[in-house]
């Protein structure tokens, strides 16, 4: 086990390189000029030039490398040594302010938002993602255990067919179609939630189903599929006939086979929901870290794509790892 | 069954405690929300619209504009008073001693030398540093670092050298003093009627220089002054304005407190205002009929075209009292305030400072080699005659915005008259194209409408595409592009005809004017004409307000009867949504700035609770919005 662990961190900062790279080739290829306001006044040649130098968004080569060096926190430790950074912290007692916060692991401004660093923007979107995310897994969970389970005990049935549809809903119709529906329902027409504010639990109800939905489904599917050809297994006939309760055989035995795939999806899927969906945030106003992917490729904001993938990325490793672990400890078969 | 619940007690430790970690915020005192958010709160360096409209609660400069006054008067800030010279040149500005820093400290002349300075140098790459090169000796002070920059050689000097000549050059040349902690003298390159309403805008505001100081870096190899961010967010931020910064939680939310240490906090009504981030304009709308909102700022949603009916049905139930009020000549707001409340009456069309239209290629040959047809004015003005911008108006936007016939917004500028411009005659259009050339247009080359893909231009690309069709004959095709692009390819020139707008800054009709000048950044349609240019230079010299004025109409209505390098097509309308039984404070101004700090919520125990709108306007005789603007508009 330990060795497992120890080899994918090893593995964790290759990968992440591997990305950085493939990424960053592929974002300095959109078109147009990330410094550039589009709806507002165009600064004279020689200063869009000289903001071009300053990022170096003139070089590949030069933005590749120096990002590199305050991305892995090189810069960091450089300014620790050479007491860069102990002079600003004196200058700033001095005058009785605030320090100027410094990152070891520092993602860069962003290029949009001229007040912004990237590591700002992902520590206020990130936890209300992972928030969002972790319930909605929680709740798919729930809904698809469920679900699944009550359609494998009487397959065919109406209540299985009624499951089966219900999933099939749940995986096709886009969340932006759900979540309005269920705004209009709840929010506009009862007036039981609130629309468009985020902070207390209540906020979080309607987008944290919309967005457990898709993943509800194929949990139940997965269940249902794996509970059935649990039930028609050897050892299952062998507990019913030694007079095991139903509830034991299904929960007890039958149940527990059938989580394992469900295991290997939640890695993945937990990744994907605690990184936040662009429509789900889009149509509750979640200030989560989804709207960046796609506001960030529009504007070639290069170093908050850069960042958001790679915290994708990071997260996706660790989710697999941690899914890998408890696979192995659950099941000790498993290589 | 044990060990399978391990991932669900991980999610549910992870749930709990990052509910632990984002605690929510107590209900503030008025909650809005600003367009799709703040972008940046440092002030030399902003040009939106809404980060405008938080720097002005943040931040004060040495005067305001009065919202509530229909000549947009210019009224004391951190200054007290003023004192201009008989030639208009040098401006002499007491501030008082009671303006103070969110840290309690005082703001003296010294501060704003500095900030200016900020805004001014190249290093900073303001948006609007332009602005200040009415101030004797900052445009040659802005070139002359700008070229010792281009020259910076780290191995024959240092960064610092260069700087200690910068700051050397900046005193010795740039007529910005600080004659002692609380008086400021500025002269002026040539007498600028609206210098105090640049004053007035936020660029140039003041910043807290030994805050500022600490995020600025010389960088050794090119000499470069380099501001790092972060000044700008809590808990480092410092501000001299009614409010303070407590909380900014990007793309999430914003809250501010009243500043304690403001001079005139009496007047200020709330004391706290929440500014949450909702980018889905649907969700805007929503969140505000479900009271969580007491203003939106902007209505974007495609069906703000039928609540505008809604509202115009509500008015004609109750039209007697309506047209009573309206005849009185009163505010709009305070008309609805008047009359019964509805939830129809919510929303608030108001005229703005800002022009949609279409841009012409002037350029003699096209990006690809061909010969451009719109090089001859005479074409560019038959096309203009041929737009139906009626329909345009009435069928495509249908939310009340009047048809344009000029750049610049009528009466919106006080002592200037705009001149007639063009209207609408397929005929006239016709024959100016045969005396062009194109006796049959249909030999012309495929007229291209370039637009992006967002906002419904679309539509208006495609309603203008059949009036040239129709009435011209001629083949069009329409190109949609993604926003970066498309700007990029304004920028080259590489385009027919294409989508545009323009929102004016400061109140005179060289806002709007300027971007046709042949130099200009901002002039995408490469539009020259010498004359336009010399007009421009000589109302630039002229000392008499009258005869400057009329040289600005004369340039206005050689671009727009004669030369046309681009055709209005409607003046924009401001929609926002507030209820005015229950808020008051917002400006129905046409200049559409808002000094939220003026906003005082009926009814909630804070503030005077009485009513703040313009004072009424003359009785109306006409439909034209009547914005009597006075001579003094600027001054």
């Amino acid at each position: 086990m330990g060795r497992l662990i120890l080899w994918r961190l090893i593995q964790l900062p290759f990968i992440l390189l591997v990305i950085y790279t493939i990424t960053l080739t592929l974002a300095w290829k959109i078109p147009g000029n990330p410094l550039e306001n589009p709806e507002g006044r165009r600064p004279p040649p020689e200063i869009a030039l000289a903001m071009q130098a300053q990022y170096n968004l003139d070089s590949f080569p030069r933005f590749y490398v120096s990002y590199l060096d305050s991305l892995t926190g090189i810069r960091w430790l450089r300014e620790s040594i050479d007491g860069t950074a102990r002079q600003q912290a004196t200058n700033a007692e001095a005058q009785g302010l605030a320090l100027p916060p410094r990152h070891v692991i520092d993602l860069g401004p962003s290029l949009q938002y001229k007040d912004q660093r990237v590591n700002e923007i992902i520590a206020s979107s990130l936890p209300v993602s992972v928030l969002l995310g972790a319930t909605s897994i929680l709740i798919a969970l729930v809904i698809g255990v469920f679900a699944g389970v009550v359609g494998a005990i009487k397959p065919n049935s109406l209540i299985d067919l009624v499951t089966l549809t219900v999933a099939l809903v749940g995986i096709s119709l886009p969340s932006f179609v759900i979540g309005t529906v269920l705004l209009l329902i709840f929010s506009v027409t009862l007036r039981w939630l609130p629309v468009a504010t985020w902070g207390s639990p209540r906020d979080m109800l309607l987008p944290a189903i919309t967005l457990s939905l898709p993943f509800a489904a194929y949990i139940a599917r997965l269940i249902r599929m794996g509970m059935i050809e649990q039930l028609s297994s050897d050892y299952v006939r062998t507990a019913r006939a030694k007079g095991a309760s139903t509830m034991r055989v299904l929960l007890g035995h039958a149940l527990k086979n059938a989580s394992l795939p469900v295991l290997s999806f939640l890695g993945p899927a937990t990744a994907l929901a605690m990184t936040g969906s662009f429509v789900v945030e889009r149509v509750f106003s979640v200030p989560g870290i989804g709207q960046h992917f796609v506001n960030a490729v529009q504007n070639k904001d290069l170093f908050l794509i850069m960042g958001v993938v790679l915290v994708f990325a990071t997260m996706l490793v660790l989710f697999n790892l941690v899914v890998d672990v408890l696979y192995k400890w659950i099941d000790p078969r498993i290589e | 069954m044990g060990k399978l619940s391990i991932p669900l007690i991980l999610l549910i430790v992870t749930i709990l405690s990052v509910l632990m970690i984002d605690q929510p915020q107590p209900k503030a005192d008025f909650t809005f929300t600003n367009n799709i958010g703040v972008t940046t709160l440092d002030v030399q360096r902003m040009s939106w619209m809404q980060d405008l409209r938080v720097a002005r609660l943040l931040f004060e400069g040495l005067v305001h504009n009065d919202v509530l006054s229909r000549e947009f008067r210019t009224i004391p800030g951190v200054a007290e008073s003023w004192e201009v010279s008989p030639d208009n040149l040098v401006y002499t500005f007491h501030l008082r001693d009671n303006a103070r820093w969110s840290n309690g400290k005082s703001v003296t002349a010294s501060d704003f030398v500095y900030s200016w300075r900020r805004g001014i140098l190249p290093d900073t790459a303001a948006d609007y540093s332009g602005m200040f090169f009415k101030i004797q000796g900052a445009r040659a002070f802005f070139q002359w670092r700008n070229q010792k920059l281009a020259s910076f050689d780290p191995k024959t000097t240092t960064a610092q050298t260069l700087w200690e000549q910068t700051e050397k050059q900046f005193a010795d040349t740039v007529k910005i003093q600080a004659l002692d902690d609380f008086t400021l003298r500025v002269e002026l390159e040539s007498p600028t009627p609206y210098f105090l309403d640049l004053c007035a805008f936020s660029i140039f505001s003041p910043v807290y220089p030994p805050l500022v100081k600490q995020y600025e870096t010389l960088d050794p190899d090119t000499g470069r002054l380099i501001s790092e961010r972060g000044w700008t967010k809590p808990p480092a931020v410092i501000s001299n304005g009614p409010f303070k910064l407590t909380l900014w939680r990007f793309k999430r939310d914003m809250r501010l407190e009243k500043n304690p240490h403001y001079w005139n906090k009496e007047t200020v009504a709330i004391d706290s205002i929440h500014i949450p981030t909702i980018e889905d304009p649907n969700a805007a709308v929503l969140a505000f009929e479900t009271g969580a909102l007491d203003w939106s700022s902007d209505v974007i949603p495609s069906y703000r075209a039928d609540m505008l009916q809604a509202k115009e049905a509500f008015y004609q139930e109750n039209a007697s009292l309506y047209e009573k009020l309206k005849n009185q000549g009163l505010d709009p707001i305070e008309i609805d305030r008047q009359l019964p409340q509805d939830p129809r009456a919510n929303i608030h069309a108001f005229p703005a400072f800002g022009t949609y239209f279409w841009n012409f290629n002037c350029s003699p040959r096209l990006v690809d080699g061909r010969i451009n047809p719109f090089a001859d004015p005479r074409v560019r003005r038959a096309f203009a005659l041929a737009i139906d911008k009626q329909t345009i108006v009435k069928q495509v936007r249908r939310l009340g915005e009047p048809i344009a016939s000029t750049l610049i917004p009528p009466g919106s500028i006080g002592g200037y008259a705009s001149p007639a411009g063009l209207g609408y005659d397929p005929r006239l259009a016709r024959e100016l194209l045969a005396q062009a050339g194109y006796k049959d247009p249909s030999t012309m080359m495929t007229i291209e409408l370039l637009f992006n893909k967002d906002s419904g231009h679309d539509l208006i690309g495609q309603s203008i595409a059949r009036s040239w069709r129709e009435n011209l004959g001629v083949s069009v095709t329409l190109r949609t592009k993604e926003l970066k692009v498309f700007k990029d390819d304004l920028k080259k020139h590489n385009f027919m005809t294409s989508r545009a707008g323009w929102f004016g800054d400061y109140g005179d009709p060289t806002t709007f004017l300027e971007i046709n000048r042949s130099t200009d950044g901002n002039n995408d349609r490469n539009y020259s004409n010498p004359i336009y240019d010399d007009l421009l230079d000589q109302a630039d010299k002229e000392l008499d307000t009258h005869k400057r004025m009329a040289i600005l109409s004369q340039a206005e209505q050689l671009i727009m009867e004669q030369d046309l390098p681009m055709i209005p097509i409607f003046h924009y309308v401001q929609i926002n949504l507030f209820d005015a039984h229950r808020i008051t404070g917002i400006s129905s101004h046409p200049r559409q700035q808002q000094d939220l700090f003026l906003v005082d919520v009926f009814g909630d125990g804070k503030g005077p609770d009485l009513p703040r709108a313009l004072p009424p306007s003359e009785p109306i005789l006409n439909d034209q919005p009547d914005l009597a603007l006075s001579e003094e508009g600027s001054q």
